[in-house]
């Protein structure tokens, strides 16, 4: 490195991306110490191809810090703006959270209530379909009774399919009254033998055995016909028909109106914990929204607080510099009570705070250090604009 | 913002004049003396170094460290420091 002359030296750094300075006696070690280091990371894999830049790209941002003290315009310093956009972005952030928050509340709702009307539906169209059964049979025409032919036989089935939708109608009818307010005053679902046997023999003019026959009927069948037999003790098996103590419907009828308030009980019941959870979430929601609205308005209160003592900071500099003032800092604390009237001391205290903390670690042209004001030590402010340039404003 | 030192800040504050290489930021009594002795007894003559390296702070404190041996926090004071009087004053 050392046989590289001038010329070639300064080549050498210029074709690696550096841009060096006068090479003279003083400077010749340093340049080549630098272009052994950019050779180096040259051969190293692209991992580190900004090396190079950032002492010259670090030399550059940092002037456009102080820079502005140089430019005509320019109030608001450099490093509050860019923290002003991380701040939004923050902001931002709160605000989409909120967004999608409300939205998703919105549709869990939408999609409670789908789902309240669906269970509604269910439950009022229910088993209504089971009774549309609707079959005339007439009375035998001929006295079947005795007779065992197969055409008595297949009457007799008729009439025994009769009996039973009568008997299973009487049932729903008694049950869906029972359930709907009860305006008979019954007192179960369970109807005794003996009156549903007078009630459908009254209806159908068919004669006892046919509904004993009914009843043997339905206790060898498998089907699921809407007919419960219970013996007398309500939970004992039923084996013949001597056993049968009451009947009860599987499907009671029940009217419209008492159908939609059943189901809208039974919607609301199944949907109980769903419908609180949703009321938390919006309870949550609301407090957010109120939580920040209130952290805004707070920030903005800072910031005037900010703009206020930078204003008093600078003009107690500006009179320094005309000697009126005898040390060109000034103290926190009598910047304080010189802003906040007394009686809002303590309500301030917060926005104060922040405000003090803001400065500290944002403005650049306010320094905070220690000094003894009038025998005491403490904190104060000190401007450190140079004084030639906001004279050149004016 | 309050990490400079107010040798920094006294020096920042105004142009430098005549003022002797030990009112530099970071530079001590012993590393001002050694400075004298290459011939670099005011700062203007430390500030024509850094300005003739381009005011790249890193090769200033290299520099610094060759010419007097500076450790890296006084190098990088020092450069700091005329910096920040470049930016203000130049």
């Amino acid at each position: 490195m050392a046989e590289l002359t001038d010329a070639e030296l300064r080549k050498e750094l210029i074709a690696l991306g550096y841009r060096p300075g006068p090479i003279t006696a003083t400077t010749r070690k340093v340049y080549a110490k630098k272009l052994a280091c950019l050779q180096a990371e040259a051969a190293e894999p692209r991992r580190r191809v900004q090396a190079a830049p950032p002492s010259p790209g670090r030399g550059s941002a940092r002037p456009q810090q102080a820079s502005p003290s140089r430019q005509r315009s320019s109030f608001i310093p450099p490093a509050g703006a860019a923290r002003d956009t991380p701040k939004q972005q923050a902001d931002g952030k709160s605000r989409g959270l909120e967004y999608y928050l409300s939205q998703f509340l919105c549709l869990a709702s939408f999609v409670l209530f789908m789902i309240f009307l669906g269970i509604l539906m269910v439950k009022m169209i229910g088993s209504g379909w089971l009774d549309r059964r609707e079959e005339n049979f007439n009375l035998l025409p001929v006295d079947c009774d005795k007779r065992t032919d197969d055409f008595c036989q297949a009457k007799q089935k008729d009439v025994l399919m009769n009996v039973l939708h009568e008997l299973y109608n009487y049932l729903s009818v008694q049950a869906g009254n029972f359930e709907c307010g009860n305006p008979e005053n019954l007192k179960s679902k369970c109807i005794w033998v003996s009156e549903a046997k007078d009630h459908v023999v009254n209806v159908t003019g068919s004669s006892p055995q046919k509904f004993d026959a009914a009843l043997h009927w339905i206790l060898n069948s498998n089907k699921d016909l809407g007919i419960q037999l219970k013996a007398k003790d309500l939970s004992g098996a039923v084996r013949s028909v001597g056993d049968v103590f009451c009947l009860e419907s599987a499907h009671p009828q029940m009217g419209l109106g008492c159908r939609f308030r059943r189901a809208v009980v039974t919607a609301i019941m199944n949907l109980f914990l769903f419908f609180w959870s949703l009321i938390t979430l919006w309870g949550i929601l609301l407090f957010l929204r109120y939580r920040w609205r209130k952290m805004e308005e707070e920030e903005q209160a800072m910031y005037e607080m900010v703009k206020k003592i930078i204003a008093v900071v600078h003009d107690h500099y500006k009179e320094w510099e005309r000697n009126l003032e005898r040390y060109p800092y000034v103290g926190i604390f009598h910047v304080r009570d010189s802003l906040i009237p007394p009686q809002s001391r303590k309500k301030m205290k917060r926005v104060w705070e922040r405000a003090v903390d803001f400065l500290a670690s944002n403005e650049s042209r306010i320094q905070t250090e220690s000094h003894r004001v009038a025998g005491e030590d403490m904190l104060v402010w000190r401007w450190t604009q140079p004084s030639y340039v906001s004279d050149s404003e004016h | 913002m309050s990490s400079t030192s107010q040798k920094h800040r006294d020096f920042v504050a105004e142009p430098m004049g005549d003022k002797p290489v030990g009112t530099l930021a970071g530079i001590g009594e012993v590393l001002g003396k050694k400075l004298e002795e290459k011939g670099f007894d005011k700062a203007y003559v430390v500030l024509g170094q850094f300005l003739v390296l381009r005011k790249d702070e890193s090769l200033f404190g290299e520099w610094l460290k060759e010419t007097c041996g500076a450790n890296a926090r006084q190098a990088r004071d020092c450069a700091g420091c005329l910096r920040e009087w470049c930016d203000a004053f130049l």
